[in-house]
């Protein structure tokens, strides 16, 4: 994926697994998610799947 | 008025229902926690207000500001604003609105420097100072603005804005924005989803204390799970439960219910409507923003002022605006109603739009009568509009709005409109990037089917041939006999291309090796006495200048030139743009021949990224030439030699690329010097065992963060025996490091292979 500056994605974790590359981070709301997933789009990232990893509590 | 198509030295006209902020609606749940949210807010520059459509945020940040001693200026943006020049424009006159003159000067500079967006933001930013009262923009619909520029220009403003302003930002979608380092400053306050969301005590108010509607604590709470809260379902849940005879019956079929609750119910509330009402809201959604006499032109009624009234009474779906009565639908329900009738009625909302662009242009409302006309399809008016406005539009830096008018014509109207085919030809060599679109449009323009008298004739010649110029699209001595026709041209009958023009002569005699030719040429459009009207042509004519007194080593009048072109296009507002290009390269070339590797490699990589599409262009081969060299002797000779070999490989694809093909083979023939003297030097000093371990890896293709597991090194430890390496073998790239290495001996097996390396 090349360099990926962690500033980019301050929030987010950043693993490398298999010849991807991973985020893992909290994501509060729907308007963060989509931002998120915008600013992947802008720069031209392939976005290969969103999983969620730890349900919120209360939703 | 007039049928309202505007003449070239106006101003385009604004829509008015942008500038509007929504009129606070008498019956609503008072929500103090958020007013008290917002007020917090006051002391950060930006609050951000993000969540999903239907959650209240207007209409929040409106209640808010009615409570609130400050001067409130609201812009809503739509995907016509992903422009800094318009966007900036909209903002300026929401400013100048407050007081009268307030953003005269932004407006100026925004009409007459279209390009250099920074400074007109200045000026907006010394005249809120100037206002010196609380000082509140608000900013609607910021998700529909994606465009970079765009973004960095409202970075810009964040950090401009005067101790008395505040700025608010209404979202769907969290923007690109630097909000970490905001939050992290304390420059940020934000209001989201969760904090939208309607709480059990709120629905009570809502249903029972406002909608009277006697619902126990049981119910509320299965409202309140089914809705999630959200603000827009609970109010239809209202509305609709306030229709029905078995209210409770009703609850838990709700309750119990699995579909899309939002389509679910506003279906319900339409169908409890009147068949009259009903017709009239669907309609009126299709319009998106309208008036009541807008409404009745295009419905055919004459009662869409009182229907209006009472539709905004008595649901949400219609709201109406500060500003000579102008209604917005929401925009939630728009989405459903529009869906609704084409179902229902498949040609109704195309006749709707092409009704509506009929009327809204008699009352002179141009840019709204575009926008519905592109809906409506009726072509011959939105090319009628370009034919009239585009050299307006290309001189305020509106390229982008050209070409989104202009993607939206079919290839027979364009050939009959050729003048519009090469206007959005120009945005597209503006913009960048868009080499197969700005071809496609050359070649409409030259099979043009119009009859249109001779004045257009050269007028279309002279652009196109203009623009074939500039962007060498046919090999570097056609380029250069294209140039030569336009400024024949211009000077015969086209005054208005004429600084533009020699530009672009100027640079295909420049990539042709014709430096004294070039340089008159540059100089001609340079000292033209219209230069301020016609900013791209002086920009591209001062860029060039510099890259000539580059090679002829003046390098003062260089920077002359240089710093005039960057001045001139801005920091901002080109940044992604061919212009933003044209500049970086005449920095990047200044830098280049100053000693200033890092910066030229810099620009000059930014200027290469800008220019690169799909297609082989000379210009793009000759930035990457320029690059290999920065590279070459910044040391870094594997990625110097990678590059060249793109440049070279990009060459191979072209015809005719005049000056280029030496220039590489010049970069190529130093390239070779260079590693020849890499490999056969001496060697500074023996490396410890430490650091031949790392340089055996060095022989291979893992990276360092490999070697790094490999040898049990982080990889800054990696790095900094890396860096003693090429220190110590006096090299500056791997590959020579291995080279020297190898031929020094130093990578023969040792006599102890079972050593293990030290670490650290």
């Amino acid at each position: 994926m090349g360099e990926l500056t962690g500033h980019s994605f301050p929030r987010m974790r950043i693993v490398y697994e298999r010849g991807n590359t991973v985020l893992v981070g909290p994501v509060r709301d729907q308007a963060e998610l989509t931002g998120l997933l915008q600013r992947f789009s802008d720069l031209g990232l392939s976005i290969l799947s969103v999983t969620t990893v730890d349900d919120p509590p209360g939703r | 008025m007039p049928a309202g198509l505007t003449l070239t030295d106006e101003p385009l006209l604004l829509a008015e229902a942008k500038l509007a902020a929504p009129r606070q609606r008498a019956a609503i749940v008072r929500r103090p926690r958020l007013e008290q949210a917002l007020e917090r807010g006051a002391d950060a520059p930006l609050t951000l207000v993000a969540a999903p459509p239907g959650y209240g945020k207007t209409t929040a940040v409106r209640a808010w500001s009615a409570t609130s001693e400050t001067a409130l200026a609201w812009v809503t943006l739509d995907a016509g604003d992903n422009e800094p020049a318009r966007f900036w424009t909209y903002v300026a006159t929401a400013v100048d609105r407050m007081r009268n003159g307030l953003g005269r000067r932004a407006l100026h500079r925004l009409r007459s420097h279209g390009l250099a967006i920074e400074v007109a933001i200045d000026e907006i930013m010394n005249a809120i100072a100037d206002y010196r009262r609380a000082f509140t923009l608000v900013l609607d619909d910021l998700q529909t603005v994606t465009d970079h520029d765009c973004m960095v220009s409202l970075e810009y403003a964040i950090e401009r804005l005067p101790v008395n302003a505040r700025l608010i930002v209404l979202t769907r979608v969290d923007p690109a924005l630097e909000l970490a380092r905001l939050r992290a400053r304390g420059a940020l306050t934000e209001v989201r989803a969760s904090d939208l969301a309607f709480t059990a005590a709120e629905v009570r108010e809502l249903l029972v204390d406002r909608a009277h509607l006697e619902f126990d604590d049981e119910q509320i709470g299965i409202l309140l799970r089914r809705t999630e809260g959200w603000p827009a379902a609970v109010c239809l849940a209202a509305l609709w439960l306030g229709t029905v005879e078995d209210r409770d019956r009703a609850v838990l079929e709700f309750g119990g219910d699995n579909r899309y609750v939002a389509e679910y119910l506003s279906h319900e509330v339409l169908s409890a409507l009147d068949s009259d009402h009903r017709s009239f809201l669907l309609r009126a959604a299709v319009l998106g923003s309208f008036t009541a006499e807008l409404c009745d032109a295009v419905l055919g009624r004459s009662d869409s002022a009182a229907l209006l009234s009472h539709l905004e009474e008595s649901n949400l779906f219609v709201l109406s605006l500060e500003r000579r009565e102008w209604f917005r639908v929401h925009a939630l329900f728009a989405e459903f109603a529009s869906a609704r009738l084409a179902l229902a009625e498949p040609t109704e909302p195309q006749i709707i739009h092409r009704r509506a662009a009929e009327w809204l242009r008699s009352e002179g409302l141009v840019v709204e009568a575009v926008q519905h006309a592109a809906a409506a399809r009726d072509h011959e008016f939105v090319a009628e509009i370009l034919s009239e406005d585009h050299l307006l539009l290309l001189r305020n830096g509106r390229s982008g709005t050209i070409l989104r008018w202009a993607r939206t014509l079919p290839d027979d109207v364009l050939r009959e409109h050729p003048d519009v085919a090469v206007a959005a030809a120009t945005a597209a060599l503006l913009v960048g990037r868009l080499t197969y679109e700005r071809r496609r449009y050359l070649l409409l323009a030259d099979s043009r089917t119009s009859t249109h008298p001779d004045r257009i004739g050269s007028y279309v010649e002279c652009v196109a041939s203009m623009v074939r110029a500039a962007a060498i699209d046919r090999g570097v001595d056609e380029a250069v006999a294209q140039g030569y026709r336009a400024v024949e041209l211009a000077r015969r009958e086209v005054d208005a291309s004429l600084v533009v023009a020699l530009a672009a002569l100027a640079r295909a005699l420049y990539f042709r090796g014709d430096l004294e030719q070039a340089w008159n040429a540059a100089s001609s459009a340079a000292d033209h006495p219209d230069v301020s009207h016609r900013v791209p042509g002086y920009a591209v004519a001062r860029a060039t200048l510099a890259v000539i007194a580059v090679d002829c080593g003046r390098l003062s009048t260089a920077r002359g030139h240089a710093e005039g072109a960057r001045a001139v296009v801005g920091r901002i507002s080109s940044s992604r743009s061919w212009l933003g290009a044209v500049v970086a390269e005449a920095v990047g070339s200044l830098m280049l021949a100053e000693g200033d590797l890092a910066g030229a490699e810099r620009e000059l990589g930014f200027a290469e990224r800008l220019v690169g599409d799909d297609i082989a262009t000379v210009e793009h081969a000759w930035l990457l030439v320029r690059l290999a060299d920065a590279r070459r002797r910044r040391g870094r000779l594997d990625d110097a030699e990678r590059t060249l070999r793109r440049a070279l490989e990009e060459l191979a694809e072209l015809g005719d690329s005049g000056d280029v093909p030496g220039l590489a083979s010049g970069v190529a023939a130093e390239l070779e010097h260079a590693r020849r003297e890499a490999s056969g030097g001496e060697i500074l000093e023996l490396p410890t065992d430490a650091e031949i371990a790392v340089l055996r890896l060095l022989t291979t293709e893992l990276s360092t963060r490999e070697i790094g597991r490999q040898l049990f090194l982080s990889p800054n430890t990696v790095r900094s025996h890396v860096r003693a390496i090429y220190r110590k073998l006096g090299v500056g790239s791997r590959r020579d490091a291995v080279a020297r290495a190898e031929a020094a001996g130093l990578l023969d097996e040792r006599d102890h292979p079972g050593d293990r390396c030290e670490l650290g």
